[in-house]
């Protein structure tokens, strides 16, 4: 599904990924962990099509060269980033928002568009499913939300585009032990032989509910260590250092 | 132009004062233009803008012809909506239907024998309409009657080389605990460009509300000076919302003088400005009667070249105590040679007040078009997405719903016809 051979990206000079390679295949679930400044966001940042980096190695992502699509483009291939840090658009109706971008991607598919009635039913029986109040879906598109509101509207985006290739940038990060639960739910939902997933996280307790595949430590912008999930435990015990 | 003008205006007035009587206050205005001329940057309220250079580009030469006919059809009626309307062609009154209101409660009369009130110019423009005009109307909504549906001015123009000078005036009296909903509509059919020249004079009396809307659709040459004048009495209150788009140049001139206490004035804007277009909103609001409040929301995108001005002014007389005065302005400007000129002033004489203003621009969040392309729009739909939500923002200020949907639409066929 994702081949990464030798990337390296810098930054204004600054070097931040120093020949990364990781290759996830279809229906993996890989985790990445790594010290703050190790590159975790980078990663997900390029991989999702963030200008701004000079960028050399491969990536390809479902036999195609990552680098060749467009940002809208590995979207509409089933490339879905959950933001860090989603962003507040005010005047956005997060509803109108979600249905623009759902039939965006189904347009691009050849797939017919949804008209309001047919999105609506879907959007409400995915937030159900998740356990996430629909009252977002009124709401200008992240503004005012909390922490967590913020998150769980992207795994419901997430659940909603029914994407190939998920990246989970820390997504973890701030939540408090329910959210944490709707986000784990969210990911075991869409768990299949046909899904992948990357997640970045800090923190070994998300990995408590999502059992990955394989663990990898990113370290000064490659991976230091790769183990299955008991790496994860080790982590948190004896910390980046002893890497 | 203004020795051509002459010529013109002396034809015109030759031809006119056979219909009206006032050939000398005509004369006395339009003497009084000349010796002005057309208004340029040298004049603090057009500082930003130079007329002259716009018009002398656009035109070789403004002609007004009292005598043409206008014989073509218009019934492209604003569907959205169950509505009064009237109908002006090439200047002229053409019919009007009230067929949802009480016909007695409404005084109407389409000036042309005169305008009832004769203001005095305060600027050449208006001299020039006072000079020049050709018809308008007078309304009066009286013994505190609402109108059951709003009332929508079709000003329709399709004409030709040798009349593209309109000079219109329109007079509204909304008496003691009226109410009225009113539309202005400017359509050019025709891509002969028209040199609008609008003078609009609204009294509200005790109680009384009127809510002013205008749209414009115009074409790219197209130029429209629309000065608004109202006054409003002890409890009432004036909202007015303007679209500005489509046309070359777009001047709103609005001075509202919020004459008694617990009146107010709500002067709300959206401004699209694309391909070389230049459009100003230009406000003075006066507070002179205590507990009077006004508010005022412009927001402009601008793209193509374009110019948007904005210039408020809040004036709070050394009488009105407890005065609530906000003002916000913001553009979002999406070129390197778009330009945005805004000027917020507040002139306080009073010590009891709360008065407000705040002025910024900005360009379109990279960021923020990132996150919207990572979800599947392409660059061009994010930046539209964009733009919508930015101008819908001002669009909400209205408080009639089905007037805020008529405009949504219009927002959504701009930006659908937007490359």
């Amino acid at each position: 599904m994702l081949k990464i051979d030798n990337l390296s990206a810098k930054i204004e000079n600054k070097e931040i990924l120093n020949g990364l390679n990781l290759h996830i295949k279809t229906g993996e679930i890989h985790a990445i962990m790594g010290p703050n400044g190790s590159g975790k966001s980078t990663l997900a940042n390029i991989l999702s099509g963030k200008k701004g980096y000079e960028i050399s190695g491969t990536v390809t992502y479902d036999n195609k060269n990552l680098f060749n699509l467009e940002i809208e483009e590995r979207a509409h291939r089933g490339l879905f980033l959950a933001f860090q840090y989603p962003l507040e658009i005010p005047g956005v109706n997060t509803s109108s928002f979600l249905k623009t971008s759902l039939n965006a991607i189904r347009r691009s598919n050849g797939q017919k568009e949804l008209d309001a009635l047919e999105f609506l039913k879907i959007v409400k029986s995915k937030a159900a499913e998740l356990k996430i109040d629909e009252k977002i879906l009124n709401r200008q598109l992240n503004v005012g939300f909390s922490g967590g509101e913020k998150k769980k509207n992207e795994i419901l985006q997430m659940s909603l585009f029914e994407p190939k290739m998920v990246i989970l940038d820390e997504t973890d990060s701030g939540l408090d032990i329910d959210a944490l639960k709707i986000v784990a739910n969210g990911v075991n939902a869409l768990r299949n032989n046909d899904r992948s997933f990357l997640i970045i996280t800090h923190y070994q307790r998300l990995l408590d509910y999502i059992k990955p595949d394989f663990v990898h430590v990113l370290m000064e912008g490659k991976i230091a260590k790769t183990g299955c999930s008991e790496l994860a435990l080790e982590l948190e015990k004896a910390g980046y250092e002893k890497i | 132009m203004i020795e051509e003008l002459k010529n013109t205006f002396e034809r015109f007035n030759k031809k006119i004062s056979q219909k009206d009587n006032i050939a000398s206050t005509r004369l006395n205005n339009f003497n009084e233009f000349v010796k002005l001329g057309f208004p340029g940057k040298r004049l603090e309220d057009w500082k930003f803008s130079n007329f002259y250079k716009i018009i002398s580009e656009k035109f070789n030469n403004i002609s007004v012809n009292p005598e043409e006919k206008s014989t073509f059809k218009f019934d492209n009626y604003v569907n959205e909506f169950k509505h009064n309307k009237i109908v002006f062609l090439n200047g002229y009154y053409n019919k009007h239907s009230f067929e949802y209101e009480n016909d007695e409660k409404i005084v109407f009369d389409n000036l042309k024998n005169g305008p009832a009130h004769r203001p005095n110019g305060n600027n050449s423009l208006n001299l020039l309409n006072n000079a020049f005009f050709t018809d308008g109307l007078l309304l009066n909504v009286k013994d505190g009657y609402h109108f059951k549906k709003p009332l929508v001015i079709y000003n329709v123009f399709n004409t030709k080389e040798n009349n593209n000078f309109f000079n219109q005036k329109l007079i509204v009296n909304v008496e003691e605990n009226s109410k009225l909903n009113l539309i202005t509509n400017t359509i050019n059919l025709n891509t002969v460009p028209i040199f609008l020249n609008t003078s609009n004079f609204f009294y509200i009396e005790k109680y009384g509300l009127l809510k002013l809307f205008h749209m414009n659709e115009l074409n790219n040459d197209d130029l429209n000076y629309n000065l608004n004048e109202t006054s409003v009495l002890e409890n009432g209150v004036f909202e007015n919302f303007i679209f500005s788009c489509n046309s070359a140049f777009f001047k709103n001139d609005i001075f509202c003088t919020l004459k008694e206490s617990y009146s107010s004035g709500f002067i709300n804007g959206a401004i699209f400005g694309k391909n070389y277009e230049e459009h100003e909103i230009k406000t003075f609001i006066k507070h002179l009667g205590q507990n009077t409040k006004s508010y005022q929301k412009i927001k402009s995108v601008l793209d193509g070249n374009s110019k948007t001005i904005f210039q408020g002014k809040i004036y709070v007389d050394s009488n009105a105590q407890k005065t609530n005065g906000y003002q916000l302005n913001k553009a979002l400007i999406l070129d390197q040679k778009s330009e945005f000129d805004s000027k917020p002033e507040l002139e306080i004489y009073a010590d009891n007040v709360k008065c407000s203003h705040g002025s910024a621009s900005g360009s379109l969040d990279e960021n923020v078009i990132f996150y919207l392309m990572s979800r599947g729009l392409n660059r061009f739909d994010a930046k539209k997405l964009l733009i919508k939500a930015f101008l819908q923002d001002s669009i909400e200020t209205i408080t009639s719903e089905e007037i805020k949907k008529y405009f949504l639409n219009k927002l959504e066929i701009l930006l659908n016809e937007y490359r």
